[in-house]
């Protein structure tokens, strides 16, 4: 006889064990330590998602440094674009409305890449395969590269993608776009940004 | 005037409710019926105190008053007059209200209706379901108030949203509104969102039943299972409709060419309707033999949790999701409210664990109890699957330092298997009797369905070949199809038989006399149906995409698109369209002419891709206008998806609709005592079945 009811005390820490012959009368005082423990936790979790979420993107300051290898093989490092405007667009294959703002990045990077204005892609949490189909979808020819162990995204703190950070020529963050953009919202601030006057501090 | 109207009313509402909370409580622990009178009182009032705040948010709507907040942010003058009344839940403030009003709602019914016959469980259910609704009025009131109003600072760059005016600032009203987001102007604007509140919303009476009766210690009856039967299957069948709409308007927007992607903000949904199935199914065990007890307060527990979850991780975007849903400060105090019914109903629980206790033992692995045991371990790992999948970008992060995001491969890889066991144990389980099972018996039982199945299965394969899956897929659903049908012509049969009615008659008393089983067996067949689209979508999906011409045509399977030329025209609701005249062909036969179109909201600058579908029970062809030269309208770009099977997912749900509607249908007592309550043969009389 076999008194499944009682043994399915282990259950709700959701590790379905399978029945054995030991009837329980009551949940072991471990049992329900580990209960509380992960309920806590989730509540911890939960907490900390809040936290970040309301902090939000890195908005001002000094943009965090990286350096982007693309899938070309061409790499570039943010602090050494000084003196040009940066977008630093944050992306992904699967990800619906990049799609929408796609055509409109790539258009607007050939209108500007003569002037002194440099565009990053950053592909986050993708695979190659279906990033390059993307890139040869849209005809992407400004850089692209993977988000390697999620650093960059971290580092400027992105709530989703698409997101579009702006680096104003001293290298400082000026400001981010949640979601895709249209135009003319980058043209604007390209050339808002472009207006800047700009010395060169010698090194 | 309106708008204060209903921000005095809901003000007095958020008093009733904390004060309905209050007495409750201490009616109930002093034992004064007179207190638990006053708060039932005071608890119905609620609902109509909301309702003039609701109509006064739907009047605002409806006249444009743009010096609330909420309306200039969700309406414009653009929008019809229907699209500005579903705008009542296109935003934060307004959807927090509805979501109090139905809640109010179902409070407000199940106080008139059962008042006399839970009396001792009623201070409690009063209390647990007031104070829920208490903090949803309250969110409402101080955090996400639908009746703020625009505020200009003189000198300031930036409105300023305040219920009552701030010192030294300046009423101000714009001439139009934001309007709706376009992705919400859509015909399934009227029935997602309701539905889903609905459906999360009800499974605060069950839940609050459940508290009651572990406070009272009354958890060892199951008196309040019986009270909350129907309310469960009111909640879970508005949560199935959300999910299905949900889909349906994702396949008809989004223009991704499928319904389902594992998004966060869809599993919200999702986590809650597997543990509210699995607690359905998991009653009828302690109704018929006083077992599972302790499954039944775990999985309304988990499911109230995860509903609550729900609503905090899509509100707050602490897990990021491709839904656009705006951030807003109601994040802190959600998180008090989770903490407290999280740790307040463990802890309930636990105190209580010992009057859970099982009135039988599982006699054997081989019967339907076994089975039962079994759906809910499947139910439970498919829920703790998914959950996981949820939560892990925010665990990898914190302890990696690395989100990884799971796609919709680990989720099919990980949920697909246990779905198939789940399915086929949903044929199977009404072939088990209870107590102990004959092996020999359910070999005869099964052998005819099984035989069929395999027949009609290796005529599949033999011709889908490419498709190893999908031959499993079919076996699946042509099994458990056909036991189902067993169990119907065994039915039938007996009546037809017995008592010489033709098959009509005989079908329609066989339901009457016992719909809460056959009700359940129409929603299984719904089930089996989806099952079909799924598979259609997972194996059979075809899609291709070119640039064309005028006149140059582009194939995908049997059909073949032409395309004929594009324009554009002023839509309604402030829209330029981009419309492409196509003509599809089927095996070169002309079929008809379709029209993707691109609206652009011009005041949100936002595109909405609107795909032209033709649609037939074995397949829909599916049509995207993804682009076009700018200016000469030459080579334009078209994306043609062939989904086989997706309309059975659709039927499905009208299927699971139809077996509820007959599951809940109201019949006489004597009916469904005597065809529900087994006899217990040689056991003891069961305390607790029949009232």
């Amino acid at each position: 006889m076999i008194d499944l009811e009682q043994d399915l005390s282990t259950e709700s820490t959701e590790q379905a064990k399978p029945a054995s012959s030991k009837p329980w009368q009551r949940w072991s005082p471990a049992g329900r330590v580990v209960a509380y423990a992960v309920v806590l936790a989730l509540l911890g979790l939960l907490a900390w998602g809040l936290m970040k979420v309301r902090a939000g993107p890195l908005q001002s300051g000094l943009a965090p440094d990286f350096t982007l290898t693309g899938f070309d093989g061409r790499s570039v490092t943010l602090s050494e674009l000084r003196g040009q405007v940066v977008v630093i667009n944050f992306w992904a294959s699967w990800c619906p409305p990049c799609r929408e703002e796609a055509a409109y990045l790539e258009q607007t990077w050939r209108k500007y890449q003569d002037k002194g204005v440099v565009f990053i892609g950053v592909d986050y949490v993708d695979t190659e395969k279906e990033a390059l189909a993307y890139i040869d979808e849209f005809d992407i020819t400004y850089l692209n590269g993977p988000d390697v162990a999620t650093r960059i995204s971290q580092a400027y703190n992105i709530q989703g993608v698409p997101e579009t950070f702006f680096v104003a020529k001293n290298g400082e963050l000026r400001g981010a776009h949640i979601g895709p953009l249209y135009p003319p919202q980058l043209d604007e601030k390209i050339e808002e940004l472009l207006a800047e006057p700009y010395q060169g501090i010698g090194e | 005037m309106i708008a204060d109207i209903g921000l005095i009313s809901l003000s007095i509402a958020f008093l009733f409710s904390v004060y309905a909370t209050l007495a409750s409580f201490y009616g109930g622990w002093r034992d004064r019926a007179e207190w638990t009178e006053s708060a039932r009182n005071a608890s119905i009032l609620v609902f109509p105190l909301l309702s003039i705040s609701v109509l006064a948010v739907i009047y605002s709507l409806y006249v444009m008053d743009f010096s609330l907040a909420y309306v200039a942010d969700v309406s414009s003058r653009a929008m019809s007059p229907f699209l500005r009344l579903t705008a009542l839940w296109g935003g934060q403030q307004g959807s927090v209200l509805f979501w109090a009003w139905i809640m109010a709602g179902f409070m407000m019914i199940v106080l008139l209706r059962k008042w006399d016959r839970d009396r001792d469980l009623m201070p409690y259910v009063i209390g647990v379901a007031m104070l829920t609704t208490a903090f949803f009025i309250g969110v409402t009131v101080f955090i996400t108030n639908p009746f703020g109003r625009l505020w200009h600072f003189p000198g300031a760059n930036e409105l300023t949203t305040a219920v009552f005016q701030p010192a030294g600032a300046m009423p101000y009203v714009p001439q139009d509104g934001q309007g709706l987001n376009p992705l919400l102007r859509h015909f399934g604007m009227i029935g997602h969102p309701p539905t889903t509140y609905l459906g999360f919303t009800g499974f605060v009476i069950p839940y609050a039943f459940a508290m009651a009766a572990l406070i009272t210690g009354k958890s060892r009856e199951d008196g309040w299972i019986r009270t909350t039967r129907r309310w469960t299957l009111v909640a879970w069948i508005f949560l199935t409709i959300g999910l299905i709409l949900g889909g349906r308007w994702a396949y008809d927007v989004l223009g991704w060419g499928g319904y389902w992607g594992w998004d966060p903000v869809e599993n919200a949904m999702f986590l809650p309707w597997l543990t509210g199935t699995a607690f359905l199914h998991s009653v009828m065990m302690t109704e018929k033999r006083g077992m599972l007890k302790k499954w039944n307060m775990i999985l309304i527990i988990l499911t109230y949790a995860l509903t609550v979850f729900g609503t905090f991780i899509t509100r707050t975007g602490v897990i990021s999701s491709v839904h656009a849903f705006a951030k807003s400060a109601l994040g802190p105090a959600f998180l008090i409210f989770i903490g407290l019914t999280f740790l307040g109903s463990l802890s309930l629980l636990f105190s209580r664990w010992d009057t859970l206790k099982s009135e039988h033992q599982l006699e054997s692995f081989f019967s339907r109890e076994a089975v039962f045991v079994l759906q809910n371990l499947l139910f439970l790992a498919i829920t703790f699957a998914v959950f996981w999948g949820t939560v892990f970008p925010l665990i990898s992060e914190l302890v990696t330092g690395t989100k990884i995001t799971v796609g919709p491969p680990y989720f099919e890889k990980v949920t697909g298997p246990l779905f198939f066991v789940l399915v086929l144990l949903m044929g199977v389980a009404p072939l088990f009797a209870w107590r102990k099972q004959a092996a020999r018996n359910l070999g005869r039982a099964m052998l005819v369905p099984f035989l069929a199945s395999l027949g009609i299965t290796a005529a599949w394969g033999y011709t889908h070949r490419m498709h190893p899956g999908s031959i499993f897929g079919l076996w699946l659903v042509s099994f458990v199809l056909l036991a189902i049908a067993t169990e119907f012509w065994k039915g039938l049969r007996a009546r037809m038989s017995g008592r010489s009615e033709n098959p009509l008659t005989a079908l329609a008393k066989l339901i009457g006399r016992n719909h809460r089983r056959y009700g359940g067996y129409v929603i299984h067949l719904g089930v089996v149906m989806m099952v079909l689209g799924v598979i259609g979508d997972a194996y059979f999906k075809q899609e291709t995409q070119a640039s064309l011409a005028p006149g140059e045509t582009l194939r995908l399977g049997v059909y073949t698109l032409r395309y004929d030329g594009l324009r554009d025209y002023p839509g309604s609701d402030g829209r330029e369209v981009v419309e492409a005249s196509t003509a599809l062909f089927k095996d070169g036969e002309f079929i008809r002419q379709l029209k993707p179109r691109r609206d652009f909201f011009v005041v949100q600058e936002q595109p909405v891709t609107v795909p032209a579908v033709y649609s037939t029970p074995g397949a829909d062809v599916y049509v995207l206008l993804v682009g076009w030269e700018e200016g000469q309208h030459d080579l334009t770009t078209f994306k043609m998806y062939l989904n086989p099977l997706i309309n059975w997912v659709w039927t499905g749900g009208l299927a699971m609709i139809l077996g509820t509607l007959i599951a809940a249908w109201p019949a006489s007592r004597k009916h469904v005592e005597a065809s529900y309550v087994i006899k217990p043969g040689r056991l003891q009389p069961q305390p607790g079945i029949g009232d």
